[in-house]
Parts: structure tokens; sequence; C-alpha cells
């Protein structure tokens, strides 16, 4: 049995795929002589991708005066680094469809990942200094490690949610799979990151939004991350009470620079667009 | 790696209070943020106390009716659902009469009612809070709703008003009840749960529907 977070994800690697599209980018972008025209073509290269691009950009998400009907447009409005985040965020309910486990349904996981990527976004926009688009996939992919342990621990993880229920919902869910299990889906979706070399800030915030001070390199993005994740639950619950989720780690208001100002409209704006964006990033009609 | 402890419960700073005969085998636990013990009851339990302390349960479709004599405080929760029934009529379970479906949630009320009157609750102060009936899995059958429908029905027979109530909605609910004051916090809890609570209250339902319930309920 594993013992540890990268024993776990060692034998998952076949079970996930990263979608073509998304690998294709990141090798441009690795390379510096390529170009927007040259990530346009790898785009157009995957006629579904092209098509759920488009209407990404059409969509409320990003709200551009003029309609965006080719892809060249879309990868210069949105900006080549970010058509790699898109690449990965529109694939990622599928890539992990073939990890299911009787936990929790996809619909219900996927919905608390688009709130936290939805609230990310709104909350980079709000601290300045941080791409939004990049946090909104880093929001979307936080939870990543729940679903390996969900498929390869299920014993294990039933126990820490019921941990969770019997502590009267103040065990956090990663302090129970600690107990049950030694590492939690923090550690587990960090491997998994590190395993498919996703950029270093998505690493981070996988692997630290429950442990701000832990991460070295893009402090201020996890302490996002950290934020959005505990109000996507009171999003998900339909409260804005605090004592209805876990605590914000105070250093993530001292990095980021917000205040408990900004929860009411984050949590109110990522309500009224969850809709859409569960049609755009899941299979969800 | 993630770096912070895992929290350490604090001691309890106090004994828990008296147990009333017939409940000892109900788990108290102590809460160590808002210091009081609560007794934690699973699908198909309910308790009673004379004491400051709560009654916690989760919810899932399940009804849980906090009651209580508010004069003298005495009081307690219930936790049950209506077996199936044909049908996705929420009124269908009327149909069996006193027959199976409605005889567990007549059980579960009169139970509750009867112990609180037992340790000197009267009847004329009763003061009912009705928490629960969500309905946590979309794509089955709305049973929620129909817990809902009986256990209004019943109090309406009984002639017991509702004093508040949170039911129905999709979501599980904590629900921590004090008869000594009346006070009930509810907390809705995420989906992430829904699974756990749903298969919890399954097994509940599997049990009744194996043991049936005696014919005899002793009226009050």
């Amino acid at each position: 049995m594993e013992t540890n977070a990268s024993d776990l994800v060692k034998d998952i690697g076949g079970l996930i795929t990263l979608p073509d599209v998304y690998l294709r980018i990141s090798r441009l972008l690795d390379n510096p002589n390529s170009g927007g025209a040259d990530i346009a073509k790898a785009v157009s290269q995957d006629p579904s991708f092209t098509l759920r691009l488009l209407k990404v950009a059409n969509s409320a998400l990003y709200r551009f005066p003029s309609a965006v009907t080719t892809v060249g447009k879309a990868v210069s409005v949105i900006g080549t680094a970010q058509i790699r985040n898109l690449s990965l965020s529109m694939s990622v309910a599928k890539s992990f469809a073939g990890l299911p486990n009787d936990l929790v349904s996809m619909e219900n996981f996927w919905k608390h990942s688009l709130y936290c990527a939805l609230i990310a976004r709104h909350l980079a926009k709000l601290a300045r200094r941080c791409e939004p688009d990049a946090l909104f996939t880093a929001g979307l992919l936080h939870d990543i490690g729940e679903l390996v342990i969900f498929n390869r621990r299920p014993a294990e993880a039933q126990a820490a949610l019921q941990t969770v229920l019997d502590s009267d919902d103040e065990t956090p869910v990663f302090e129970a799979e600690q107990q049950a299990l030694g590492f939690d889906h923090s550690d587990v979706g960090g491997e998994l990151a590190r395993q498919w070399n996703l950029p270093p800030l998505l690493e981070e915030c996988i692997a630290h939004h429950h442990d701000i001070a832990g991460a070295r390199q893009h402090p201020r993005e996890v302490a996002l991350v950290h934020i959005a994740n505990i109000l996507a639950t009171l999003a998900e619950v339909d409260s804005l009470d605090p004592d209805d989720t876990e605590t914000i780690d105070p250093l993530a208001w001292e990095l980021t620079g917000l205040t408990p100002e900004c929860i009411e409209p984050a949590v109110r704006e990522a309500q009224a667009e969850i809709e859409e964006v569960e049609k755009l990033f899941t299979d969800k009609t | 790696m993630s770096t912070s402890p895992p929290a350490i419960p604090a001691a309890a700073t106090q004994p828990p209070p008296p147990v009333l005969p017939g409940f000892e085998h109900v788990r108290r636990a102590w809460n160590a943020t808002h210091s009081y013990y609560a007794a934690r009851i699973l699908p198909g339990e309910y308790y009673v106390t004379k004491s400051a302390e709560g009654v916690a349960t989760t919810l899932g479709s399940c009804i849980s009716a906090c009651i209580r004599d508010k004069v003298s405080g005495i009081g307690g929760m219930n936790h049950f659902m209506l077996p199936a029934t044909a049908g996705s009529d929420p009124d269908a379970y009327k149909a069996t009469g006193l027959g199976a479906a409605t005889r567990y949630g007549n059980f579960a009320m009169e139970h509750l009612i009867n112990e609180i009157m037992k340790n000197g609750g009267r009847r004329e102060n009763l003061e009912v809070k009705v928490f629960g009936g969500g309905r946590i899995m979309e794509k089955m059958t709305d049973v929620g709703k129909r817990n809902i429908a009986f256990v209004r029905d019943y109090l309406a027979a009984e002639g017991l008003a509702v004093v508040a109530e949170d039911v129905g909605d999709i979501y599980p609910r904590q629900v921590i009840y004090f008869p000594d004051t009346g006070r009930a916090k509810v907390k809705r809890l995420r989906s992430l749960h829904n699974n756990t609570i749903a298969s919890e209250e399954l097994k509940y339902v599997g049990s009744i529907v194996d043991k049936p319930v005696s014919g005899d309920i002793e009226l009050f």
C-alpha cells in the first residue's frame, strides 16, 4: 500500500491524460522562437477545442467589446500564456473522467472547483499584479488530489469525511485526511502537478492552498486560492456567514492586501456566473 | 507538504451533565470551540435531556423534530425518515394509512414526545422546531419532500405549532439544538458530504424495512 502522496500518484499516470492541444501550446511557449501565429495554428489543429475557445472568448467571462470570431483574434485578446491555461481548464473535467469515485459526484466536485476558479479570478483582479486567467486555472485545479485519493484510497477517504461530520464539521477535510492517510489532497495534487510539469504557479497553488506559509515562489497567488477555496464553500451553501466555513488564514489577507469586505461581492458574482461557466467547462448542458 | 499540525481537541473543562435513563448509549462529545456537551444522534435514534447540553445530528433527507417544554426546558430531538413507498407523489405515504410508511414517523415522533412528558414536560408548553428533508441526491426521488409533508401533517393533527423550521432545498444540514434555551443552530454542509450522509440514511432505511416496528404504539 502506498505510504505517501508520491507513491499514490505514480500508478495513476495512465488514467489521466492531458490533451494534446495543451501539450503543443506548452512546447511552443517554452520555445522563444514561436509567436502568437504558431499558437493559433496549434489551437486550430483541434477543432473541438477551437469551437469551445471561441465560446469562452465570447462569454460573460471576458466581456470583450466586439465578437471574437477567429482563433487569431482569440489568441491576441486572451494572450498566449492564458490560452495555455484555458486549454488545461477546458479539458480538466474530461481528463479526470478516468478517475471515478463513489464519494462525490463529478458534477458536485467540479461545481466547487469552478466556484473557486471564478472567485480566484475575481480576487486576482482586485489584488492586481496577478494574472486572472492563471488564477482561474489554479482555482479549478486546486482540489484535483481529492479525485486521486477518492479513487485510489476510498476507505480512508470515507473515514476522513466521516471524521469531519463527527466533529460537527469543525475538523477541516485536509486535517482528517492527514489523520487517515498521513498526507492530504494538497500533497497528492502537488505531486500530480510535478509529474505533469505544470507551471510552478499552478503547482504551488494546488500544493499549498491549505498551507500558505509553505509557498515559496507565488505566495500571493497561493493566498488568493486559499481565500477563494473557502469563499467557494460559502457560495455552494449560499451563505455569507463566516461561521459556515473554515477560517481564512490572516496571512492570506496580509499577502494579498485584500480585506473581508471583498467576500460578499466575490461570492455573489460567482453565484451569478456559475451556470454559464458550468456549461463552458464541464459537460453539463 | 502541508505543515500545519492536526488540531488537538481541547480537554473538556467539566464533566458531562447527568444522562436520563435509556439514553446512556448515546455518544456525547465536548465541543471545545463553544464549550458545551452535545449528544450526537444517528438516523433512527432520539435523545431527551433535562440538562444544559446540546443534541446534535447530521441530516440529509431525514427529518429532526426538536421539541421541548419551554417552561421547564426539558426536551430533545429525534432523527427519522419514512421508508420508501411506491410512486414519487409526496402524498403517496398517506395511501398506506396507518400502515408501514407512516408508522415509522409516528413511532419517532411519539417516542420523543412521550419521553419529554415522562420526564415532567407538559403538553401545553411544548415548543417545536423542524429541520431537514433536503434533496441531497439529485437523481433520486425527492424523499425529503415526503418526510417534510409527513411531519407537518403529524404536528398539525396533534395541534402542535412549529415555531421555526429550515427544511427542503438541496443541502445536508448539521443541527445542534439546546432544549434548555430552545436555541437551534443549523449549518448547511457542502455537497462533498452528500454521499456519506445519504449512505448512512440508506443503511437506516434498509434496517427499518427489514425489521418492522411493533404495532402497539403507546399513546399519550
